[in-house]
């Protein structure tokens, strides 16, 4: 591999993947390091959540369909499997495609109607219709378990360590296939949907099946996690329908950055760790949390993933300053453009 | 025959607690453009407020309700300058901001009041008895006769003052009433105090006998949308018939099925509509 053009081929092939590579080492590395269960366990929310989040942010921050009813498919994936494991005792490994599954029909049920709605109609009619599954798991409360759930939902694995390393691939087969939508000419097509429908509809583009595309395909990543996340808490209840899910997904990936996929990642990770580290308030902990949220809104409306992006770039930008005056201003130039592109 | 009654008064009830509610809801959505969905965190802090002041504090009842209400119009102006106002140009940062205020104020009450539920002394607390067969809390009529008042009132507001004609100039054509003088923005403040009263009362009223928790915003919020969109958005005539149906179908549902039922079925009509109609009811046939 002496030969630097072959060297260039490799590094060109995996450009763009750094960033990517960094993240992912630490949480591959992370066992090795803390044998704390209880850390472990956390991880494993971060990493389910991810997947929630990344979901969400398909649909809405990619499509501009803006969802508020996105327990609709995580509820619908872990109702699947925990009826499923706890009625008729099927394994895992079925459940959990099958709840994918079942969400994606949802999401299909939900998408054909949502076409006739644009805007707030859309967000409002998402919110009522994750109400119904809720109200139904209360009228079934004999075969649901109503408020309390089903408890006994049989585990993954017995050992947490492969637990663990389970969720770690949930969340790279799940945001790595989400990841590869977007940077492909589909997601270019998503954006266009986003920026003027009306303009991507006159190039030919049928505007209509991506849409209902893309809510099949954000429910059944949704759907794969929701199910994933029964068999982790052992347990399904309507907290998984709740609109208080619903409400924190959105929030925490308009935290992070809306429509980068990597920002809500990044923000699940952050605030669900965040969340954590305030136990030692316990009783100011959602205060203070919630507060939060709402300071990142109102001061860091692009998210906090691209804000730090720029930031990082225009630091990058000054460190590499070379003497001439120009490239300065360069710098300052590629700062209010990196700040006006987010 | 008194079930009949029955369900004829405690609709009228339901019906009219919803139309207060929803009735802010679309004002400052049709003038401003804002989908409030802390708006009945305004219901909400209308109750507590009413709570401390009357049965903590002991002030009288006037005092009290006038302070409540008030006290919740201002934080509405709050609301709306500090956090809407700079997001207005993006409906969905306005709904999430939103949102995350509602959370916010949740977990506030929940930390100065803790998630037991609070009684409210009542207003008064006798009891009627309407049309000779109906027993009802006095309470309820109360709530009732206040909300027909108000409806009236904000009625005879946007269409006989000048500031109601203003504030439909504004709903209208944001850009023609800036030409002849309309300052946009004050309306906006002037429409979401409105709204925020209105909640205030709604929840003040409705207190004594639902009680305060800090998770009463959350049922009333769907109602509201249901409500509100079923009524098509910004019309204030579709609101008014759209909690009617809202309020009736619920109590007929609770009285004669289930109450856990009722919920579904409210969902179901409104999909149901919304997939047939979704400009609502009696909204603008147009792109929402």
């Amino acid at each position: 591999m002496s030969n630097p053009m072959v060297a260039a081929g490799f590094w060109s092939q995996t450009k763009g993947l750094g960033p990517y590579a960094c993240f992912l080492g630490p949480l591959l590395l992370v066992p090795l390091f803390i044998q704390s269960p209880y850390v472990i366990d956390l991880l494993i929310l971060c990493n389910i959540y991810a997947v929630f989040l990344a979901s969400w942010d398909l649909l809405t921050g990619y499509t501009g369909q803006i969802s508020f009813g996105h327990s609709l498919f995580i509820g619908a994936g872990a109702y699947t499997a925990g009826v499923l494991n706890f009625y008729f005792k099927v394994p895992p490994t079925v459940t959990i495609p099958l709840g994918g599954l079942v969400a994606a029909l949802l999401g299909l049920a939900l998408g054909i109607p949502a076409l006739r709605l644009k805007g707030p109609y859309l967000a409002l009619v998402t919110f009522i219709a994750s109400a119904i599954p809720a109200a139904l798991t209360a009228i079934f409360w004999e075969y649901s378990g109503g408020e309390d759930g089903l408890y006994g939902i049989a585990p993954l694995t017995q050992s947490p360590l492969l637990k663990y390393y389970l969720s770690v691939a949930l969340l790279v087969v799940c945001c790595g296939a989400m990841l590869a939508i977007v940077k492909s000419q589909f997601g270019l097509i998503l954006l266009s949907i986003r920026e003027d429908e009306t303009a991507s509809a006159a190039s030919g583009i049928n505007t209509s099946l991506f849409k209902v595309v893309t809510f099949t395909t954000s429910g059944f990543f949704a759907g794969i996690a929701g199910a994933f996340y029964a068999h982790n808490q052992l347990h399904v209840g309507t907290e998984e329908l709740s609109l208080s899910l619903s409400i924190l997904i959105v929030l925490m990936s308009v935290a992070g950055g809306m429509g980068t996929i990597t920002g809500p990642i990044f923000a699940g990770f952050l605030l669900i760790l965040l969340n954590e580290w305030l136990r030692f308030i316990e009783e100011f902990r959602l205060l203070i949390y919630t507060g939060a949220v709402v300071l990142i809104l109102l001061f860091i409306p692009k998210g906090l993933l691209p804000t730090a992006k720029a930031l990082f770039k225009a630091l990058l930008a000054r460190i590499r300053r070379s003497p001439q005056p120009e490239a300065a201003g360069e710098g300052a130039r590629s700062l209010n453009r990196a700040a006006s592109k987010q | 025959m008194n079930v009949l009654l029955e369900i004829l008064v405690y609709g009228a009830v339901q019906s009219a607690v919803y139309a207060m509610l929803a009735l802010g809801f679309c004002l400052i959505f049709g003038v401003a453009g804002v989908v409030n969905l802390a708006h009945t965190t305004f219901f909400m802090i209308g109750a507590y407020l009413i709570y401390t002041l009357t049965s903590l504090a002991n002030i009288p009842l006037p005092l009290g309700l006038v302070c409540a209400i008030f006290g919740t119009g201002l934080l509405g102006i709050a609301v709306q300058h500090f956090a809407i106002k700079p997001l207005i140009k993006s409906e969905y940062s306005v709904m999430m901001i939103t949102i995350a205020l509602a959370f916010f104020c949740q977990e506030l009450v929940l930390s100065v009041f803790g998630p037991v539920d609070r009684n409210v002394k009542g207003f008064i607390d006798e009891k009627l008895t309407v049309f000779g067969l109906v027993d009802i809390d006095a309470q309820r009529i109360l709530t009732l006769v206040v909300a027909v008042l108000l409806i009236v009132l904000l009625w005879w507001f946007i269409n006989r003052t000048k500031m109601g004609n203003a504030i439909m100039a504004v709903a209208q054509n944001r850009e023609g009433a800036t030409f002849v003088g309309i300052n946009a923005t004050r309306i906006f403040l002037v429409v979401m105090f409105i709204s925020a009263c209105l909640a205030a009362v709604a929840g003040a009223f409705i207190a004594p006998t639902v009680g305060a928790r800090p998770h009463m915003w959350e049922n009333p919020l769907v109602r509201c949308f249901a409500v509100v969109v079923l009524g098509g958005l910004g019309s204030l005539e579709g609101t008014i018939l759209a909690a009617l149906i809202i309020g009736y179908t619920e109590v007929i549902v609770s009285f004669t099925l289930s109450s856990y039922l009722s919920e579904l079925v409210i969902l179901g009509i409104f999909m149901t509509v919304l997939i047939v109609r979704p400009s609502g009811l009696l909204g603008r046939r147009q792109e929402a």
